[in-house]
């Protein structure tokens, strides 16, 4: 038995290390052919129900591109993947594994990811963009870019609508928050505390809940007892629909007037809610599954075809179209500073794909997958697009209430609560 | 110690010395210049993974002290890590105190907090101390959450690099360097204290407490040293943490975290100074393995259900885990001891 335990132990450790071992150094096609992309999704861990299906937009694009566009500029685009299993002390290790395998730009799924990655990534230059962005990304401007607006963004436009369209009272409307205990509540927070008083607005309560919790009540019942008006939830669709539903249940909604931030907002929502997200207003920052555009035909094609569970999938759109963007900022990297300079690698080839990359982006419309364009816009503001659109739920579907519209750079590092 | 056949000790100075035979330095002289020559052959990577093992091992090494040696169960010491963390990049960043103040300082800061979630330990211990030090990774957290004008709305996104003496340690290499430095001494200081009356204390409280109260031993006090010098080391690793990741937040230091730590001393062998190391290792290892292993799998079978290559790491690290305690319950550091005897008896079985 001792014998059999020895023997066990010896082979499991050696297995371990070969395999560490040659997976690291597996055969890889040769650097002067691919340009190299890194991307992590949190599959698994606390929410591989954003993940899963963003590890499989990536990769369906990639195949997408590969296959059909010829990749960037004629190299194909090779993936590299890893699974962050929202491990922030393992997001550093993954940065530096993909600066070390020579890829030219990353992304991450989630703007908390992001941060954790943003440490290492900008002190060496190195480009990145997340799927899903919040505000301590993109101020003040570094090497990271979000693809789309911004969740402060989403406040925004939310908060003009409800403004414009809903409040008929007199005085001013009372808002309550409730924001994922993240950069994704963050964001929400810092676009309320940016531009509340501009639109008249009464921000009564701030709530943060955490992405596991089962039940709100105790912070809705305080909403309610200040009266509010409105309540906007920045957060991902579980939590956001045990909200909604805590809500119902206390009797406060419908009554009032609830709208969700993008991440919190969707089919899934749709999904999780039921009946109960029946009216509730939410910011979508690209297309819709719906919407009749060839960028849209394409992803659903891929999608049927390869991950048929994922239709309708948010976060695989996202990360489905944040891929199409970085491959446009390749693109016009080959084009402008040649594959040869990105073909060095390290420093000069991060500083020449955002140099003559991302800041060269102009017009790109990702067949139809995100409002206006995907340009490079200077002055401070790293959002790659600045579209975006208000639904609503009705009759169990989303519909659009507006049309696409902009949103403009908020300078929150101007303000004197920015960062304390 | 145990000595190779034919090798006997004559004084007390050869008993207790760690290195005793010429064999012994050879290999810890071949270890060590594996070990500094690291960067030579080892890609910023896999420095990264090496200097990210280097601060668990100083965390575990802390926990060790305080669960292996003296019996107090924490499963909080990722908070402890925490307010090392806070407490250097507020000091470095806002207050302008030199890293090592301020590594020092973070030390400090854990320990004492450290003490204070340890004072229950003198009333409870087993599962209850379990829940108190539980109690106290979620106390932290909070206080970190919503003390928002010093620990920051969501983190700290600009926490500046360990410096000493004015050079900046920005490279993997450069913080390999310190890790490394601070490993072996947090190491080496465990294994002295391991040896000392207060290690002695430590063990007999964690044998048997009424016991050793009879003889003499003031509970209070050693219990308390033990929560001191354990989330001391915590407070060093979290700090090493801050300056070498550049950014922190809660979410580095999640009640997983602290959980881990638990089974990495268990793995390794709880109440020896190597065994939290060979846990470390094992277990940081394997984290890597099944990162690696995701992607591999993926593009060799294409055609795998969706989100199984995602799925299966975790399901070969529960079960590499749990094939462990099953075949080895008493921690690698026991295998080790086993390998150790069999070199020295050889060619003898016994």
């Amino acid at each position: 038995m001792k014998r059999i335990s020895v023997l066990l132990s010896m082979v499991l450790t050696i297995i371990l290390l070969l395999s560490v071992m040659t997976s690291a150094c597996g055969p890889k096609a040769k650097p002067e052919q691919v340009l190299k992309v890194g991307v992590m999704t949190p599959s698994t861990g606390p929410v591989p129900e954003k993940g899963i299906p963003g590890q499989h937009g990536f990769a369906d694009a990639v195949t997408y591109i590969n296959k059909e566009l010829g990749g960037a500029a004629g190299h194909p685009i090779e993936l590299i993947w890893r699974d962050s299993a929202y491990d922030m002390q393992k997001v550093g290790t993954i940065v530096q594994d993909f600066m070390d395998a020579g890829c030219l730009i990353f992304a991450t799924h989630s703007s908390t990811e992001m941060k954790a990655a943003s440490g290492k990534s900008n002190e060496a230059g190195f480009p990145g963009i997340a799927a899903f962005i919040s505000t301590i990304n993109l101020h003040p401007p570094t090497h990271v870019y979000g693809p789309t607006p911004d969740y402060g963004d989403d406040w925004v436009a939310f908060a003009k609508y409800y403004m414009e369209n809903i409040w008929k009272g007199p005085g001013k409307p009372k808002m309550a928050l409730h924001g994922l205990a993240n950069p994704t509540g963050l964001g929400a927070r810092h676009g309320a505390q940016a531009k509340a008083a501009e639109l008249g607005i009464e921000l009564v309560d701030i709530a943060e809940h955490k992405i596991s919790t089962l039940d709100e009540t105790v912070s809705l019942q305080r909403m309610k007892d200040a009266k509010i008006d409105v309540l906007f939830i920045s957060s991902t669709p579980a939590p956001t629909a045990i909200i909604i539903k805590n809500a119902r249940d206390l009797g406060m909604f419908p009554g009032i007037t609830i709208g969700c931030a993008a991440a919190s907002f969707g089919k899934a929502l749709v999904d999780l809610g039921g009946e109960a997200v029946e009216g509730v207003y939410g910011i979508a920052h690209m297309a819709s599954w719906d919407d009749n555009t060839p960028g849209v035909a394409k992803l659903r094609e891929y999608c049927e075809k390869n991950n048929p569970q994922d239709l309708y999938n948010d976060d695989y759109l996202h990360c489905w179209t944040t891929m199409l963007i970085m491959r446009e900022i390749l693109v016009q990297a080959v084009k402008n500073a040649g594959y040869n300079t990105l073909a060095k690698g390290g420093k000069t080839a991060w500083k020449a794909v955002e140099e003559q990359g991302i800041f060269k982006l102009k017009d790109y419309t990702a067949d139809g997958l995100v409002g206006g364009t995907v340009r490079y816009a200077g002055g401070g503001d790293n959002r790659l697009n600045n579209y975006l659109r208000l639904f609503q739920v009705q009759s169990g579907k989303i519909i659009p209430v507006t049309a696409w519209q902009e949103a403009p750079l908020i300078k929150y590092e101007t303000f004197d609560w920015w960062g304390k | 110690m145990s000595l190779p056949t034919g090798i006997r000790n004559y004084t007390y100075a050869e008993d207790m010395a760690i290195l005793r035979t010429r064999t012994h330095w050879v290999l810890l002289g071949v270890f060590l210049l594996l070990l500094f020559t690291a960067p030579l052959y080892l890609n910023d990577h896999w420095l990264g993974i090496v200097n990210r093992i280097g601060i668990t091992i100083i965390a575990v090494t802390g926990l060790n002290i305080l669960t292996g040696y003296c019996g107090q169960l924490s499963i909080g010491h990722a908070g402890f890590m925490a307010v090392g963390a806070y407490t250097s990049a507020v000091l470095t960043d806002r207050l302008g105190l030199p890293f090592l103040a301020s590594l020092i300082f973070a030390g400090l800061s854990a320990g004492l907090i450290g003490m204070v979630f340890g004072m229950p330990s003198l009333r409870v211990k087993g599962f209850y101390l379990a829940i108190t030090t539980i109690a106290a990774q979620f106390i932290i957290i909070w206080i970190i959450e919503h003390w928002t004008e010093v620990t920051g709305p969501n983190g700290i996104m600009d926490v500046s690099p360990a410096s000493i003496g004015g050079i900046a340690l920005k490279t993997p290499a450069s913080e390999f360097y310190l890790i490394l430095a601070i490993t072996i001494l947090t190491v080496y200081g465990a294994k002295n204290l391991a040896r000392t009356k207060v290690g002695r204390a430590f063990v007999a409280i964690r044998d048997n407490d009424l016991a050793a109260e009879v003889m003499g031993i003031n509970l209070f006090r050693y219990k308390l040293t033990a929560f001191f010098i354990g989330c001391f080391l915590a407070g060093l690793a979290g700090s090493l943490m801050a300056h070498t990741s550049r950014s922190i937040s809660p979410d580095y230091f999640q009640f997983k975290d602290s959980i881990l730590y638990v089974g990495m001393i268990i793995i390794g062998g709880l109440g020896t100074t190597t065994g939290p190391i060979l846990g470390v290792v094992f277990i940081r290892l394997i984290d890597e393995f099944v990162t690696q292993l995701s992607p591999t799998l993926q593009t060799a079978f294409p055609n795998l259900l969706p989100g199984f290559t995602s799925g299966i790491a975790p399901m070969i690290f529960g079960l590499v885990i749990i094939l462990f305690l099953i075949f080895e319950p008493r921690g690698l550091e026991h295998r080790w001891q086993l390998f150790k005897a069999a070199y020295r008896n050889w060619p003898f079985s016994y």
